[in-house]
């Protein structure tokens, strides 16, 4: 989608975003060149569509850490101004079961245990809906095995314990 | 007035870069599958998951190095038929590590994950209307999973897809003009009036359709040892298929027992007979 200033015949720039709120997001546009100001301000249908597209509203890009997972599609654009998110308030060292939204997860998740930087930025390469699931697993494995923190060589241990090529 | 193509960018989000740069992780991802073969039908129930097992088993008694991406997200059967019902998913630094039964068969489905007595959910903002978006949203979980699973080198991608000819005809276009299709009937007009509309809707497509597999084409009677006819005909008035029968597998109870209990070996008979003629002919097609 693309907004264009009719009088001055200028793209208007995403310039902040406010919610959140009821499922709607309302993003404010200005004109480089009058500096009018619009707002678009989304439905739940429209903010639910968008999220489910996978891609992230919003100028720059999010983080793509576990607890940057979230169920409103425009958390990056948020979290670049500082709104603040439920999922952004993970600590860098607790385990990312804590942050996640993923909606069948958290059954039966462990207390958690800390997860070393590397480590939580393998589990971008989990899919977000069961990454909760998947943290669950490797904490239990984890805490079976005796270790006290989850780092890369934990996974791989995990990996060739459970017969993973 | 300036018009959409005037203007450069989407005036921050870049929605049509990420779109791409997806599609580039997927393309990546899949560079070391030399084929991936669709399984489909448009009906349910006519043995779409037990034959990409079989298959995958078939082709791999014939050398080749073969992996199963479970494409029925909300009846994930994969996970059972491949003893894999616990299989952790884990991350490893190229991706997500292909899960693997003790033979050596890559296999990724949600019922890893989800126990049978849970269904698949998503967040939603837009409560009590998942009619509206619920289906992008599933196709953005398979594009997840295409792209981010480490499938390494591989033979044969098979993909086990839901029941829905409109649905079969999403997954071609979501899969690319590369993939092909086998689709999967039985000897009822009532199966076959079904796949024939998934043959017209793939028909839309460039992706090529090699073949149908007739399932259930009699049935395998242990006690005398011979194949008794299981429906009364053939499939009546419906349409032809216009395609190539690659194999016409009989019905095996030991079959149905085997695939319940995630038991990947049948004894010899005409089940596995017709099983490895189908694998014979897919190879052939694809040569
Ligand atoms: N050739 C066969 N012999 C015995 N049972 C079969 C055969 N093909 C399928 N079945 C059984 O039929 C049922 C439906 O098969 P399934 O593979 O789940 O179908 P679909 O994936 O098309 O919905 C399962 O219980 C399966 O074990
Ligand atoms: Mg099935
Ligand atoms: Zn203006």
């Amino acid at each position: 989608m693309k907004f264009l200033c009719v009088p001055c015949d200028e793209q208007m720039k995403l310039k902040h975003a406010l919610g959140p709120d009821g499922g709607s997001v309302a993003l404010v546009y200005a004109c480089p060149a009058c500096s009018a100001e619009m707002a678009m301000m989304t439905n739940p249908h429209e903010t639910q569509v968008v999220g489910s597209l996978g891609v992230k509203i919003g100028p720059g890009e999010a983080p793509e850490t576990a607890a940057a997972a979230s169920k409103c599609p425009f958390t990056g654009m948020l979290a670049d101004m500082g709104v603040p998110l439920a999922a952004q308030g993970a600590d860098r060292d607790a385990s990312p079961a804590d942050g996640e939204s993923g909606a069948n997860g958290g059954n039966g998740a462990p207390a958690g245990i800390p997860w070393t930087a590397e480590a939580r930025e393998r589990l971008a390469n989990i899919p977000d809906i069961v990454r909760t699931s998947a943290v669950a697993g490797i904490e239990k494995f984890a805490l079976d095995h005796g270790y006290d923190e989850v780092d890369a060589a934990v996974l791989e241990r995990a990996r060739s314990f459970f017969g993973i090529a | 007035m300036k018009t959409y193509s005037d203007i450069a960018g989407d005036g921050g989000s870049d929605v049509l870069g990420q779109v791409l740069q997806q599609r580039e992780r997927i393309a990546e991802a899949m560079a070391g599958i030399d084929h991936v073969v669709a399984i489909g039908s448009g009906k349910g129930g006519v043995g779409k998951s037990t034959l990409t097992m079989q298959l995958a088993l078939a082709l791999g008694r014939a050398g080749r190095r073969c992996a199963i991406l479970d494409a029925d997200l909300n009846g994930p059967c994969q996970a059972r038929l491949a003893g894999l019902e616990r299989a952790p998913l884990l991350p490893g630094d190229r991706g997500m590590a292909l899960p693997r039964t003790p033979d050596g068969l890559g296999v990724v489905s949600l019922g890893s994950l989800l126990p049978e007595s849970e269904h698949l959910a998503f967040d939603s903002v837009a409560t009590g209307d998942s009619h509206v978006w619920r289906a992008t949203r599933e196709f953005n979980l398979f594009q997840q999973l295409l792209g981010l699973v480490d499938w390494g080198r591989l033979d044969f991608l098979l993909v086990d897809l839901p029941p829905g000819a409109e649905r079969t005809l999403q997954y071609a276009e979501a899969l690319g003009p590369a993939a092909r299709f086998v689709l999967v009937t039985i000897p009822a007009a009532l199966a076959r009036g079904v796949v024939a509309r998934s043959a017209a809707a793939l028909g839309t497509t460039p992706n090529e359709v090699l073949g149908y597999i007739e399932n259930m084409s009699g049935y395998y009677c242990g006690t005398c040892d011979g194949v008794r006819p299981l429906f009364d005909g053939a499939a009546g008035d419906a349409p032809e298929l216009g395609l190539p029968c690659l194999a016409r597998v009989p019905f095996d109870p030991r079959l149905a027992t085997a695939s319940d209990a995630g038991e990947a070996d049948l004894p010899p008979g005409p089940v596995l007979h017709a099983l490895d003629e189908a694998a014979e002919q897919l190879l052939r097609c694809v040569a």
